[in-house]
């Protein structure tokens, strides 16, 4: 009898283990990206649960870079953002769950990106920022590509030499003035997130890309300013 | 003829190592649209223009197309700074180089021209 309670165990433990998400394919993980196929998308401005005040404005000028080079169609993001501020829709929190539809018509946006910034805590040489991506669609109001990272990033420069190369290093670490370090990191949160979404029109067609692996839904990962 | 056999293996190798490179280049955007959301001063502001008109004049990206809302940014900028019909102009040419942005953009110049 003990003996079946030990293998009930230990089945049981086997089980739950195995119950760690397996990775999915694209073509699985983002559906609703390959029914849609949207072209066009439209930043709303970063919602900011942090308490790191600025990091709206780091999120905001550096979403666009990496989703023109997965080959979408931006909306551009000055113009944007002011007819938004004109239109009292500047806080993205109201639409966050609501429809959407009027952003198609008005941008003529497929897809809206919904940035929450839920942690930014810096100390001497970390920043530790926790944000999640939402492309919903203008269309069915459904969430087509959803990522939430928690990224801790090192600051300081390593240089891999003696003498000299500290020096060095110690310099670089200085030169980054905060507000452009900080940048820095927002462009590696994004750049790191969006790798694994599926391309737009302007990228050369890769028929392959369905069946590769998305990125884990949600991911803590450690990067440095080397990462590119 | 053996040795440049040799030779070639290595720079094979290598070339096969490039990292693929991105649709566009983008000169230093994220730090000059950074700076200029920020302080949107004159300063921040030349800086910003500077920068489109790099990224116009030369595209070191794959496409070697001007990227998505570049011109449309620009021609807002100079419209924010009293310049309208060359801030126009450049709404017309994001129009016509990437035509999903009319629905927008039109309307825009159609404001302005009221």
């Amino acid at each position: 009898m003990k003996n079946t309670y030990y293998l009930l165990i230990l089945t049981t433990i086997i089980f739950t283990s195995c119950s760690t998400t397996a990775p999915l394919k694209k073509s699985v993980a983002y559906k609703g990206m390959y029914d849609e196929k949207p072209t066009t998308i439209l930043l709303m401005p970063p919602i900011n649960r942090s308490t790191n005040v600025e990091a709206k404005e780091y999120f905001h000028s550096t979403l666009i870079v990496p989703l023109a080079n997965q080959g979408y169609y931006v909306i551009p993001p000055f113009l944007s953002m002011e007819i938004l501020k004109r239109e009292s829709a500047y806080d993205a929190e109201l639409f966050l769950n609501s429809t959407l539809s009027k952003f198609g018509e008005v941008f003529g946006a497929d897809i809206v990106l919904f940035t929450i910034i839920h942690k930014w805590d810096k100390s001497y040489s970390m920043v530790k920022v926790e944000v999640e991506y939402i492309l919903k669609s203008t269309k069915t109001n459904e969430v087509l590509y959803s990522r939430r990272g928690a990224i801790n990033y090192n600051t300081s420069v390593s240089i891999n030499a003696g003498g000299f190369g500290a020096l060095a290093a110690f310099a670089l670490t200085a030169v980054n003035t905060i507000g452009t370090k900080h940048v820095d990191v927002a462009k590696i949160c994004n750049t790191y997130t969006f790798k694994d979404l599926p391309v737009g029109k302007y990228s050369p067609i890769n028929t392959l890309e369905p069946d590769e692996f998305a990125g884990k839904k949600v991911f803590t990962v450690n990067l440095n300013s080397q990462y590119r | 003829m053996k040795k440049i056999l040799f030779l070639l293996i290595p720079v094979f190798l290598l070339a096969s190592c490039t990292i693929h490179k991105p649709l566009y280049s983008w000169n230093k955007y994220d730090i000059a649209s950074y700076n200029y959301i920020k302080n949107n001063d004159e300063k921040s502001t030349q800086e910003l223009i500077k920068n489109y008109e790099a990224i116009i004049s030369k595209q070191n990206g794959t496409r070697k197309v001007i990227p998505p809302g570049i011109y449309a940014d620009y021609g807002f900028v100079l419209l924010q700074s009293g310049k309208t019909e060359e801030g126009n102009a450049m709404l017309e040419k994001e129009i016509a180089l990437y035509p999903e942005s009319k629905i927008f953009i039109a309307r825009i110049i159609k404001m302005q021209k009221k």
